[in-house]
């Protein structure tokens, strides 16, 4: 019988640890360490290769750039490991390193090691962040002098070089361990495990799918004074679950809560909301043959018109903004008002396009919220608000990886898609003329609209600031008008924290510097 | 004379049994009738987004403002009608396949067995949801993955039962006075198999339907707007706050598979009061 | 949902054991390359390119780009050419690239499925012992009230929807009462124990760690209750006939006849003829189990093999599937050889023939 007791007190003793387990776990306080949650975007954490928002938020924290962005102002860049200078015709740029800087292993910062960062990524062409550099040439003046020149007038490059991918990487040691400036290059593997610059925190460790951990560099000399010297930023996909692991003390920041959410909140959470830089559009295909009856302009006009934004921007909540255009607010040339609703103007432009009641596909990736706007709700409202101006469509959503392919092939006839900078530049939406990238996608070719593709241009090659600005909203006007997009909505980005962490300055690449957050 | 047929053996009647009929019944007849009386258009967005269960709306509405409790009588219609069918088309499918495999024996039973091994060696779920992702997701791909899965259970259990009558003496007789194979198999085959694989069938109604409320859940099953359960429950992780989003049809698949699977387990009683082992995993 | 318990085998009477064995191996092997077949095919049919989504937008706007990628991985050979590519690196344990993560398979998996088979193996534990508890009970009082609801509570089990209870009990033991910890395997404060077997808590364990063995297990919580839900209403039907059955049995009366009750007549004599049948469903359940993992670790951002099947299906990483298959399938068939095996040893009409 004693046998039989002890596996009683056995299973017990098992139900007992559990309990424990259960409570012990509730609420671990931490000082010097944070948890951040995010939905992972994550590839790599070799910055050369990344393109993708979480990676961003890592290289930011890892490394530095020559230029920077301060707080949440994306206007005008400021001061990274560098000061530039500009010739009258934007073509070419000198930058002077700051003295004394060094790298996390205590080695200093030349121009050998810009070169060579720079280089690298212009020359990894199977890096989706090659296209940062492309038409730029890197030359070294001396130790602590480079200069970037272009063929043509470019006034965004100075933007361009806030960007994380173009993080400055300590030369010596990534090539010690298989770094090149070409497609050879075999660095990634060992960027993935170790850091290789000079920002405040170090790499501990990184799993793509679960969670990457920050240390402090010890070695770091810049201006950021950190507050936290572990930082965990995790991978928790469903913002439902971010807002219990904030609310639980779980985590200390959650990155991607809806409005929704944020308008439930309990108290002793701050967040800091503001309109991201990313805009929600509907794409209509101009090709006849990829999109049959949507390849008529009146029928855009009419999709255009027969939308009520205001109902759409109830589904985004805090902080969103209807899109006034391709350009988001807060970005050179934007427009300062949106469509109205206008339901004879859709009538007449549906009579007008040919379409005869049939039903229209419409696609989006339903895995990926864009600033806590799930795209099913959107694509529902939608549909039910152009049912009631006679156009029956149906709701084919697919995985972001599944719907992409087609997306960018063009082949989708119509679609709910999104664009956000890569860096802080209104040269970023100009993607979305004529025979550009994103109008492609559309079906839309330059021979379609040679004025769109002359405004682009225009725009694109401005020298000076106003010149600059009146060309750039020129272009969004033109769009506005007879586009194949239907800008919907700018999300919100609300970045919620624990009330005694301070800091919080969202950017529209790195999402937010995670060594600016502060303990109270 | 005239009522024989409503005649049902006093042993039929276990409270159980008579619950879970109910029950079911109910949700049949819901299924087919709900768009006739719900309150509101499943599909019209004119309600508050997130108002919480009261007076006007039962049951709470959901982030486009549509009114859970119509949406859930109407999902009724979209669930169970085609969990039905699946049953059906897998019922017939396999039963003829284990029939066939049972009757003729050597090469075919073991290629048709082997193939059945190659469905097995998968979970369910996951091979449904390889071929849901396959095809394309829609409700309808949906119960073609879960056709793939769920025929191989009839398959294996007729063909078990049909392996065990083939040298009955009344079997060899048919034979003797030569009946073809089919009728042989229809005549004196058939009745015996028609009880354990109704009693597989009526517990594989609620399994087909957590199958499919399952895929849709995933994203691989009903598209929106449909108001199928499975994907009304995955669209509660966007609103966690707001509960009654996810609880309802939760409940809803909870009460229909429950009432399945006590009708079923009841049949079971009826049909095989001795031995449970052999059918009972059928449902898993 | 599983699948159907081989009960239905049919066993030679003429071969001996040895040779009804080594038949049962050939069988699973050749059910492997099957696995490997399916699996392929299933993954080629995906309508979608998955290139662009590996690329990105940027880089798949590159012709060179893509067509170096699609070199560089084999992707322009013909099907079966890429197939036996397959094949021959899994011989060298190569499982490919993940298109998704760009890890090698191997390496994603060899994460992934500890962090399941540690939910599935307590999950079983529980079930096992829950299952046979409330089995034996419903077998010992047949017909009786206890009876009944036991057999109400274990159908009720067997028709929760998982995913909907662990949606629901995230909820509300996480987010109304607090007790249970967040989602993921570890608290985040914690840094995962040095891996041994893969599972947290026998590593936390191994290396002494207290605190992250609690953390570990406490994680487990949830995930065990929810799918276990299922299992035990599995387990209780069976282990009920299968008690049933042996106390009818002959050499059970004798027991009893000879005074023997309760527990020891239960563990000495029932349960052990009852163990055959049970280890047939405890080897099935195990099946459920990794299925139910793929709609309930979604809910609790296990990153396991659940999650991995998921993601790699949805995004078309072909790899990803197979990989995925082929640890299944490797899985499934090596339970149900073991059962098999068990069988033809512990069964004395198998093991006589």
């Amino acid at each position: 019988m004693r046998t039989k007791f002890r596996y009683v007190a056995a299973a017990f003793g098992l139900t007992a640890s559990l309990a424990l387990a259960g409570c012990a776990a509730a609420a671990p306080e931490a000082s010097d360490s944070i948890v951040i949650d995010t939905a992972f975007t994550l590839e790599t954490s070799d910055p050369g290769r990344n393109y993708v928002p979480t990676g961003y938020m890592v290289s930011k924290a890892l490394y530095e750039t020559l230029l920077d962005f301060a707080g949440s102002d994306e206007s005008t860049p400021v001061d990274g490991l560098a000061s530039y200078e500009s010739n009258d015709d934007a073509t070419v740029f000198t930058f002077t390193l700051k003295d004394g800087r060094v790298f996390s292993d205590g080695s200093a910062i030349t121009a050998d090691d810009v070169v060579f960062s720079l280089n690298r990524v212009a020359g990894m062409t199977e890096s989706k962040a090659n296209f940062l550099m492309n038409g730029i040439t890197v030359t070294k003046i001396d130790d602590m002098t480079v200069e970037l020149s272009t063929e043509t007038p470019s006034l965004k490059l100075p933007a361009l070089m806030t960007n994380p991918s173009l993080a400055i990487l300590n030369s010596a040691l990534v090539i010690e361990n298989g770094g090149t400036t070409d497609d050879s290059d075999a660095a990634e593997a060992f960027l993935n495990e170790t850091s290789a610059g000079s920002g405040p925190y170090i790499l501990d460790t990184v799993n793509f799918e679960s969670q990457v951990v920050l240390a402090e560099n010890e070695n770091y000399n810049g201006d950021e004074d950190i507050d936290f010297t572990r930082v965990v930023i995790r991978n928790v996909s469903e913002a439902a679950t971010q807002k219990i692991n904030l609310e639980g003390n779980d985590s200390q920041v959650a990155v991607d809560l809806s409005g929704d959410q944020v308008a439930s909140l309990s108290d002793g959470i701050n967040v800091f909301s503001t309109p991201s830089a990313q805009t929600i559009f509907l794409l209509i295909n101009q090709s006849e043959e990829v999109g049959g009856v949507t390849s008529n302009p009146d029928f855009a006009n009419a999709v255009r018109y027969a939308l009520d934004y205001p109902a759409l921007l109830e589904l985004a909540g805090a902080g969103s903004e209807q899109a006034t255009g391709v350009i988001p607010p807060s970005f050179l040339g934007a427009l300062e008002n949106g469509v109205e609703q206008d339901l004879d103007v859709a009538a007449a432009s549906l009579e007008a396009s040919g379409y005869d009641g049939e039903s229209i596909t419409l696609e989006y990736p339903n895995d990926y919220p864009v600033g806590g706007v799930s795209f099913t709700p959107l694509a529902e409202r939608v549909q039910s608000q152009l049912a009631d101006a006679g156009i029956t469509i149906e709701l084919a959503p697919a995985p972001f990886t599944t719907q992409i392919d087609s997306y960018v092939n063009g082949t989708e006839a119509f679609s709910i898609w999104f664009w956000g900078p890569d860096y802080a530049d209104s040269a970023n939406f100009l993607p979305f003329s004529a025979g550009q990238k994103v109008g492609l996608r559309a079906g839309w070719t330059a021979e379609q609209d040679t004025d769109v593709v002359n405004l682009a241009s225009a725009a694109e090659n401005a020298t000076n600031f106003d010149e600059r600005e009146t060309a750039f909203s020129n272009f969004a006007e033109a769009l506005q008008q007879r586009g194949p997009f239907v800008p919907l909505i700018v999300p919100g980005s609300n970045i919620a924290t624990a009330s005694y962490i301070d800091g919080v300055a969202y950017n529209s690449t790195w999402t937010m510097d995670i060594a600016e957050l502060q303990a109270k | 004379m005239r009522k024989r047929w409503l005649k049902i053996p006093a042993a039929w009647i276990t409270p159980l049994g008579v619950i879970g009929a109910v029950i079911a019944v109910a949700w049949v007849g819901i299924a087919f009738t709900a768009r006739l009386w719900v309150p509101f258009d499943p599909l019209a967005q004119d309600l508050p987004r997130l108002q919480a269960p009261g007076i006007d709306t039962l049951m709470g509405t959901d982030a486009l403002g549509r009114d859970i409790f119509s949406r859930l009588m109407t999902g009724a219609g979209v669930t169970i009608p085609l969990a039905l069918m699946l049953v059906v088309m897998s019922l017939l499918v396999g039963t003829l396949i284990g029939a066939i495999a049972g009757y003729f024996g050597k090469w075919v039973d073991e290629l048709l067995m082997r193939l059945t091994d190659l469905v097995m060696a998968f979970p369910t779920v996951i091979l449904a949801m390889v071929v849901a992702a396959a095809l394309g997701p829609s409700l309808f791909n949906a119960v073609i993955a879960a056709f793939v899965v769920s025929w191989p259970q009839y398959a294996r259990m007729t063909r078990s039962i049909v392996l065990g009558l083939r040298t009955q003496n009344y079997v060899m007789a048919g034979r003797l006075m030569g009946f073809s194979p089919f009728k042989t198999l229809r005549v004196d085959i058939a009745p015996n198999v028609v009880g354990p694989i109704l009693v597989l069938a009526s517990l594989d109604v609620g399994t087909a339907i957590l199958l499919l409320s399952g895929l849709s859940f995933l994203g691989l099953g009903a598209q929106p707007p449909t108001p199928e359960w499975g994907s009304m429950i995955s669209a509660a992780i966007q609103n966690f706050d707001s509960w009654w989003i996810g609880l309802f049809p939760g409940l809803a698949i909870l009460t229909v598979v429950m009432a399945f699977n006590f009708v079923g387990d009841s049949l079971r009683d009826i049909f095989d009061p001795t031995s449970q082992v052999s059918r009972a995993g059928a449902r898993s | 949902m599983g699948n159907t318990p081989r009960a239905t085998r049919r066993y030679s009477a003429r071969s001996p054991l040895v040779g009804y064995l080594l038949r049962r191996l050939g069988t699973s092997v050749l059910l492997l390359f099957g696995v490997t077949i399916v699996t392929f095919a299933l993954a080629n049919l995906v309508p979608g390119d998955p290139i662009a989504a590996a690329l990105g937008e940027g880089a798949a706007s590159n012709p060179a780009t893509v067509e170096a990628y699609i070199k560089e991985r084999g992707l322009d050979q013909p099907l079966p050419v890429q197939y036996a590519n397959y094949i021959g690196g899994l011989f060298q344990g190569d499982m490919g690239i993940s298109l998704r993560t760009a890890q090698p398979v191997a390496s994603d998996l060899s994460k992934a499925v500890p962090a399941t088979v540690e939910i599935a193996l307590l999950a079983i534990v529980v079930s096992l012992g829950v299952g046979v508890a409330l089995g034996s009970l419903a077998a010992y009082r047949r017909g009786k009230i206890s009876d009944q609801l036991v057999r109400v509570f274990s159908l009720i089990g067997l028709s929760i929807p998982t995913f909907w209870m662990a949606l629901v009990s995230f909820n509300f033991f996480f987010l109304q009462l607090r007790i249970a910890p967040g989602s993921g395997r570890l608290s985040p404060a914690l840094a995962p124990p040095p891996t041994v077997t893969g599972f947290y808590t026998v590593d936390a364990l191994l290396a002494g760690q207290w605190v992250t063995f609690t953390d570990a297990l406490a994680h487990l919580m949830l995930p065990v209750f929810v799918l276990s839900l299922f299992t035990i209403g599995l387990l209780t039907r069976f282990v009920r006939t299968s008690v049933l059955e042996v106390l009818d049995a002959d050499y059970v009366r004798a027991g009893r006849a000879k005074g023997l009750s309760g527990a020891r007549l239960l563990f000495g004599y029932v349960l052990r003829g009852a163990s055959l049948p049970i280890l047939t469903i405890v080897g099935l359940a195990f099946g459920t189990l990794l299925s139910g993992t793929v709609l309930v670790e979604a809910v609790f951002a296990w990153p396991g093999l659940g999650s991995y099947a998921y993601n790699s299906a949805t995004s078309l990483d072909l790899p990803g599937v197979m990989g995925v298959g082929l640890v299944v399938g490797v899985v499934y068939l090596t339970i149900n050889f073991a059962v098999d095996l068990l069988y033809g040893v512990l069964d004395p009409r198998v093991r006589l023939a």
